[in-house]
């Protein structure tokens, strides 16, 4: 995702808020950000029109030149000069000359783009703003924001959040009694068990024998390409919900029966370089 | 006419020179090859990536093609082609409204982010012109989840409304038919949740989506359930054909399965649904067109780097229901890793050919797809490994594939990019005949080489034919990928 410098100068100073009102705007327009996949800003160059086929035209579609692209997806090409086709939710608002930066989200992609609105600001270009030294420093803090506010979320529904080492991994032997409700598909998970030995816990409550089983689909099929795969020695931070997905909540350990715990969305699984981060999230 | 041989012993010194024809003739042109005997002139292949997504690698595989019946300038694509902005947007589809010169992404399906499996079909019977879009898609989280859903115009914002829903199936395949202004619709899927085992279904509506009813075709005993693919076929008369495998063992890596072809002769409207077709041998609905032959099934890179296990097409004349062609692919020579066959009926499914047709016996490929024009002639589209390359051929025939002619729509390496997911180009392509034009989509390498597409190729994406690059909007190189690409070939006359 590109970004850049010039967003937050140009929010800080399109807002015609009070000092005092500050802090309030900035989470606001955190929410926006977050919720932006394309920011930009722009003059409006005609209403009740599209910038290319494939477009329905509408009294609500705009076109905008852009003038500074704030923030996009790699893959989507939108650079300045570019025409946008912006879905608006009060048409009213606008008019050709009309300068504003958009929030939206990505609608229709062809020979170029259309978005949808999520939110503007009417003003020129926050590229000229003087604020810009203080964007920069307050933009790096958001960014870091969104992503805190993510992981908090996260480790806030786990069940655990645990250090460990992957001791070993073998393939999950369905136990005979629950056997039949398997079935044979392109998208079988192939579940494969990790055995985790615990380090610290940083959330949940104390684990007998200190060991745990990841079950985790093993499977390269397009609908768990996503889930992170374990190997013997990997280390790191698990972020666990007990075992929903499988068809069968626990598991054999030494023995034992235990709860089965899964680790299945991308970022469950984090390198050793992020505990300080999550242990101080967890203590918030 | 010039009849050729089907194994790629003979297939590849073919490829080599229409590959060479082809570059020396560029877009549009068919090489000499092809021309021999009233070759198709104006074979048209578009990458559908558009301008505007330049920058993306995705390994865009499984694709699948609806075309409006009554307005064909209006198509709907799709492909394992995620929301290109956002991880909680809706996965998208590719409209084109110029008969797929151009393509725009509308992320209107209600699946988030990316599908795991989409089919779809456009009819005609509610009389939206750039709908009915009737889709089955999956979704893949902690669960499976089929969406049977409907747009009435693929060019707005709407995201498609849900009619029906339910978990636990696999491969949903959607044919579409207008009836007397209303759509009958027919979605092929593997219900993983019949207790009996016999889980080849067909999930019917016979008022465009609204209500539907699930009917399992398999009427024989499985080893605990059948096939992933079941493929259904609507012709104008109100025939219904569905083909599925019928596994009758399994071991984890090899299925012992019949080929199976069920038939209804109203639309499946009346009470016994798909049983008008019995086999001799046990008097039981579904006609056995093979019996106990062995279909690998590996969930890895087997094929090259594609996955196999389970592709099946048919299709039906749309003049003459009783004339029905059914193709499969099985590991039927020794050496092959997977051999694609086609049959067919000309008595409505009562009988069949007691081998495979002339030229359709083709080793090491996969992903077949048929079809019927109106006037007769079939239509066979498939990919081949072949010299380390994926080689999508367009087979057409007039008379039962005893005289064929093969257009060779791409042929690129097979071993680049590396395989991002499973399945590599897709566990299907489509065909499907469009007035004089075979129409489909497949996946291939996007290397822009026009050395690759001996009919020539449009790419939207920007690309430099002349360095083999791919560039984004910027002019930045971009990585090979996986792209869909749109074809029209013209029906033999």
């Amino acid at each position: 995702m590109n970004t850049s410098k010039f967003f937050l100068a140009g929010i800080l100073w399109m807002s015609p808020l009070a000092a005092g009102a500050l802090p309030q705007a900035t989470d606001n327009q955190a929410d926006l950000f977050k919720q932006s996949s394309i920011i930009f800003a722009g003059t409006v160059r005609q209403v009740a029109a599209t910038s290319f086929a494939g477009v329905p035209k509408s009294a609500q579609t705009i076109v905008v030149r852009v003038d500074s692209v704030l923030k996009k997806p790699t893959a989507v090409s939108l650079k300045n000069g570019d025409d946008v086709t912006v879905e608006v939710k009060d048409p009213a608002a606008f008019q050709d000359g009309t300068q504003a930066t958009f929030y939206a989200d990505g609608w229709i992609f062809g020979s170029g783009v259309a978005v949808k609105e999520l939110g503007h600001e009417i003003g020129p270009s926050g590229a000229t703003s003087g604020a810009t030294g203080t964007a920069e420093k307050t933009f790096g803090q958001l960014q870091q924001e969104i992503s805190d506010q993510d992981l908090q979320r996260r480790v806030a529904a786990a069940d655990y959040v645990v250090v460990g080492r992957v001791t070993d991994v073998h393939q999950w032997t369905i136990p005979k009694s629950v056997a039949a409700r398997y079935r044979t598909s392109e998208h079988s998970a192939n579940w494969h068990e990790a055995v985790l030995q615990i380090q610290s816990i940083l959330k949940g409550p104390k684990i007998k024998r200190n060991k745990m089983i990841v079950r985790f689909p093993q499977s390269r099929d397009v609908a768990w390409v996503n889930a992170p795969k374990f190997e013997k020695e990997q280390q790191g931070i698990f972020i666990l919900q007990k075992d929903q997905v499988s068809g069968e909540a626990t598991a054999s350990l030494g023995g034992y029966t235990v709860d089965a715990y899964t680790c299945l969305k991308p970022g469950d699984w984090l390198p050793m370089t992020d505990e300080a981060r999550v242990r101080s999230l967890l203590k918030k | 006419m010039r009849a050729r041989a089907g194994h790629w012993t003979c297939v590849l010194p073919l490829t080599v020179f229409a590959l060479m024809a082809g570059t020396v003739l560029g877009r549009g042109q068919s090489p000499p090859s092809m021309r021999a005997g009233a070759a198709p002139a104006h074979a048209k292949v578009v990458d559908l990536i558009p301008t505007s997504l330049s920058g993306e690698t995705n390994q865009d595989s499984e694709p699948f093609l609806a075309v409006q019946a009554d307005n064909p300038q209006v198509m709907v694509a799709s492909a394992f082609t995620p929301n290109p902005v956002s991880s909680a947007g809706n996965a998208p589809v590719y409209v084109s409204e110029d008969a797929g010169n151009t393509w725009v992404l509308n992320a209107i399906t209600p699946v988030q982010r990316m599908t795991c499996d989409i089919t779809h079909a456009m009819s005609t019977g509610e009389n939206h012109p750039r709908g009915d879009l009737h889709a089955g898609t999956l979704a893949c989280a902690a669960s499976v989840t089929l969406d049977e859903s409907e747009s009435e115009d693929v060019s707005s914002s709407a995201v498609m409304n849900v009619q029906s829903t339910r978990t636990n199936v696999d491969q949903p395949f959607v044919r579409a038919l207008a009836f007397s202004h209303i759509d009958h619709i027919y979605v092929g899927l593997n219900d993983l949740g019949q207790s009996s085992g016999r889980t080849a279904t067909v999930d019917v509506s016979l008022d465009g989506g609204a209500t539907y009813k699930s009917y399992s075709i398999e009427s024989r005993k499985t080893m605990g359930q059948d096939g992933p693919s079941v493929r259904p076929a609507v012709a104008p008369d109100n025939t219904v054909y569905a083909v599925f495998f019928g596994w009758r063992k399994f071991n984890g890596s090899m299925a012992t399965s019949d080929v199976v072809v069920v038939r209804d002769d109203a639309g499946a409207a009346g009470p016994q649904a798909f049983q008008a077709l019995k086999d001799p041998s046990d008097k039981l609905p579904g006609r056995l067109v093979v019996k106990g032959v062995s279909i690998p099934w590996s969930n890895a890179p087997t094929l090259g780097q594609e996955r196999i296990g389970s592709t099946l097409s048919i299709a039906v004349d749309p003049n003459n229901s009783s004339t029905v062609y059914v193709g499969w692919a099985d590991r039927g020579r020794k050496g092959d890793i997977y051999t694609l066959h086609v049959r067919r009926s000309t008595d409505r499914g009562v009988t069949w050919s007691k081998s495979d047709l002339a030229h359709t016996t083709i080793s090491n490929a996969t992903n077949i797809a048929l079809a019927v024009a109106n006037n007769g002639v079939a239509g066979f589209l498939y990919q081949q490994l072949a010299g380390g390359r994926w080689v999508t051929h367009v087979v057409q025939s007039r008379d039962g594939f005893a005289t064929i002619e093969d257009t060779i729509l791409a042929s690129v390496p097979a071993d680049t990019p590396v395989e991002q997911f499973l399945p590599y180009l897709g566990d299907y392509d489509y065909l499907i005949a469009v007035g004089n034009e075979f129409r489909g989509v497949f996946c291939a390498n996007n290397t822009p080489d026009r050395a690759n597409f001996p009919q020539g190729v449009t790419y939207q994406r920007t690309a430099d034919f002349n360095t083999k690059t791919l560039r984004d909007g910027s002019g930045n190189p971009v990585a090979i990928s996986i792209d869909p690409f749109y074809f029209s070939v013209p029906v033999l006359p």
